[in-house]
């Protein structure tokens, strides 16, 4: 197999990778004051859960970076 | 959303009962402070009289009282007629209440009150007792022969292996304090503890103690019936008392269930009749007087208006008058809010909830909700399988729960596991590819993973695109409706901006001809002044990124497709670890137990992400939180 579609594999997985790894330490911090805040105002459940969902962002953009690596570089 | 009415009520103050109860047994209006009745009027707060203030506190410490009797009894169920017995007692005097709940807790308060107290010491020493027989056994061995001694003290400690150094330290004090009359033996006597038990004359036992103290170990410490007893005669006390607990306990068990058949139904009737007229006491805080009336004011549904005035001109007379108060439109902003909805879109009402109560007067996005979260779960999920089997856990989780949040979420879950099922025969998948290999099931539509990425990725955006442009078109509506210039130009800016980033898309993936190039960037530039414009100077900064979070915002739809991807990608392993185990039963487990993963983050995961793009990409472009539910004056019932 060619080395550069092996490049543009680990290129791609990296891509994900640490945009995963910035959404979970986001979500991480996040997640801890949300709980925090929620035992005192279960009511802010939904404000929350946007909180929460907000960093997901960051892996989806990752992702999307990912394909095209694959969809537009990799050769056919 | 049902459209509210604002009704000032005013009556003779001899009526205010028949009112106040009218009011609570209809339950349709919410009784404000009558300081925010607005206009030019200021009526000052109704007080009670001394006798009625009295009435007041001796009904809410009834009430407290009959609700801890309640507690202790076991529950009964009710008997059939028990909302025709309440219909009618609601309608009798209070005094006669007061009086037939002071007779109740006369008959029964002290026998359940005993009961109780009784019950709860025995569990205690059941709890207790074991704790100290396992503290004995592992004394008994080092004291068996000393506990006998007269005229001398038996103390046993345990000390936790780890401090057992402590002992050195003790016998070194004792030694200086008591010389050689005392005897002190330790032992490890399980992996953690060493136990240790000291003999000495009795007359020392203060300097002992002290000693103990001092050095801050713990004696065991036996109940006073056991510590004048030796060790062996304590544990075998401890088996006899063991033995018979459980017997004594049922025999309270039975007695308290004697008492709860009798008094239940008669105890629940009287708390609900009681806080009831509690209830109208405490809200008369709230009402204004004057010298001979007094004046409610509250918010009710408009629909609800007639009924009202039919139902008090029934009960009360022509002496009580319902007024409707002319509300300007801010006011009316505070409205209290009542939604409602087709049946079908229903269940959705508490997803909305969830987030924030929309204004008064503002757009419900319950239906749309209704209409495009099902559609986003079923398109993430896609599969026929796991489709099938939500429709199932929602069909148990229906039976399971008759109403609450719970019914909600199951009816919710029957419209996502429909659009699952629907895209999994778009996508040809069952179980992920295991349907097309097993069943030959021929995708309807494509084929979701491989060479299809790019049309999964498109299609995830061109539904971004829809659904935030449907957003920001209900967000220009909501702008007329409200009649509020600058947010109007703000979501025109963003619509325009929006149609010029699809332009110049369009023509950087040369889907559309290079001459809409100039007018996508005079759109865009256009775009981003308009929305810029109704924030000042600030608008300089702020419009830009506006404009680039759209982007980010269409973007966010890629997860309709990437997290689909991940749930047909782990279906795939189940399905290839299954083929690859040289045992069949063994492949067919792990396969399972891997689709049951799947399922379980199938479930959730496309929930939460459809909730998210409705939350923060579609809700923010035309969402007007912030309204107050509405909370009717309403009999809380037995």
């Amino acid at each position: 197999m060619d080395v550069g579609v092996g490049l543009l594999a680990i290129g791609a997985g990296l891509a994900v990778g640490l945009a995963a790894l910035a959404t979970g330490w986001a979500q991480a911090r996040i997640g801890s004051a949300a709980a925090g805040a929620l035992t005192e105002k279960p009511e802010m459940f939904g404000t929350m859960l946007i909180m929460l969902a907000l960093p997901e962002t960051l892996v989806i953009l990752g992702f999307a970076v990912a394909a095209m690596i694959i969809i537009l570089l990799a050769p056919a | 959303m049902l459209p509210m009415a604002k009704v000032e009520i005013i009556a003779t103050k001899d009526k205010l009962d028949p009112t106040l109860g009218t009011l609570h047994r209809l339950g349709v209006v919410q009784i404000e402070d009558v300081r925010r009745r607005g206009g030019p009027l200021v009526l000052p707060r109704m007080i009670l009289d001394p006798a009625t203030l009295a009435q007041r506190e001796e009904i809410g410490l009834l009430v407290a009282r009959l609700e801890s009797l309640l507690a202790l009894l076991p529950a009964q169920p009710l008997p059939t007629n028990a909302a025709d017995s309440y219909k009618e007692a609601s309608a009798s005097p209070t005094q006669e209440h007061v009086a037939g709940a002071k007779k109740i807790l006369a008959g029964i308060g002290a026998r359940a009150q005993e009961l109780a107290v009784r019950r709860d010491e025995l569990e205690a020493e059941r709890a207790a007792l074991p704790r100290y027989q396992a503290t004995i056994r592992k004394v008994m061995p080092l004291a068996a022969e000393l506990a006998d001694l007269q005229g001398y003290e038996t103390v046993a400690l345990l000390i936790e292996r780890r401090y057992s150094s402590v002992l050195d330290l003790i016998r070194q004090e004792l030694v200086e304090s008591l010389g050689d009359q005392f005897e002190l033996n330790a032992a490890d006597v399980d992996e953690e503890t060493t136990a240790a038990v000291l003999v000495f004359p009795k007359e020392q036992s203060a300097k002992v103690s002290a000693l103990l103290g001092r050095e801050n170990v713990s004696r065991v410490r036996l109940p006073k019936e056991l510590a004048q007893v030796s060790f062996k005669d304590a544990l075998a006390a401890i088996g006899v008392r063991m033995a018979a607990i459980p017997a004594e306990l049922e025999g309270i068990r039975a007695r308290l269930e004697d008492l709860a058949v009798e008094w239940y139904a008669r105890l629940a009737l009287a708390r609900a009749v009681l806080r009831d007229r509690l209830q109208e006491l405490e809200v008369t805080g709230r009402l204004g007087a004057t010298r001979y009336t007094f004046v409610l004011v509250g918010w009710l549904p408009r629909r609800n208006l007639d009924g009202l005035r039919a139902a008090l001109g029934r009960e009360v007379g022509a002496q009580a008058m319902v007024n409707e108060i002319k509300v300007d439109k801010k006011e009316m902003e505070q409205a209290p809010v009542v939604l409602s909805n087709p049946a079908p879109a229903q269940p959705f009402e508490f997803l909305v909830k969830l987030l924030a109560l929309p204004k008064y007067g503002a757009l419900d996005p319950t239906p749309l909700l209704a209409l495009f979260m099902p559609l986003f779960f079923g398109m993430i999920l896609g599969d026929i399988a796991y489709g099938a089997l939500a429709l199932l856990i929602a069909v148990v989780l229906l039976r399971r729960f008759p109403t609450g949040a719970l019914h909600s979420l199951a009816q919710v879950m029957i419209y996502c596991g429909i659009w699952a099922v629907i895209f999994g025969v778009l996508f040809g998948e069952f179980l992920g590819s295991f349907g097309r290999q097993t069943f030959h099931i021929k995708p309807l539509w494509i084929e979701r993973g491989g060479d299809t990425l790019t049309t999964l990725l498109v299609f995830a955006i061109a539904v971004g695109g829809m659904h935030v442009v449907l957003g920001l078109v209900l967000g220009i509506w909501e702008a007329i409706h409200r009649r509020s210039g600058k947010e109007l130009v703000e979501r025109i800016g963003k619509f325009v901006a929006m149609a010029a980033i699809f332009l110049l898309a369009g023509v950087l993936s040369r889907q559309l001809p290079r001459e809409f190039l100039t007018p996508g960037i005079a759109g865009l530039i256009l775009g981003i002044l308009l929305l810029s414009a109704p924030m000042g100077w600030v608008g300089i900064i702020l419009g830009p990124i506006e404009a680039l979070g759209m982007v980010g915002n269409i973007l966010s739809y890629l997860r309709l497709a990437a997290i689909g991807l991940s749930s047909v990608y782990l279906a795939e392993v189940a399905n290839r670890l299954q083929g690859m185990s040289a045992n069949i039963v063994v492949g067919v487990l792990i396969a399972g137990l891997l689709h049951a993963l799947n399922l379980a983050l199938g479930l959730v995961s496309p929930t939460i992400q459809s909730l998210r793009l409705h939350y923060v990409e579609f809700f923010t472009k035309f969402y007007e939180s912030g309204g107050e539910a509405f909370k009717p004056f309403k009999q809380t019932g037995l």
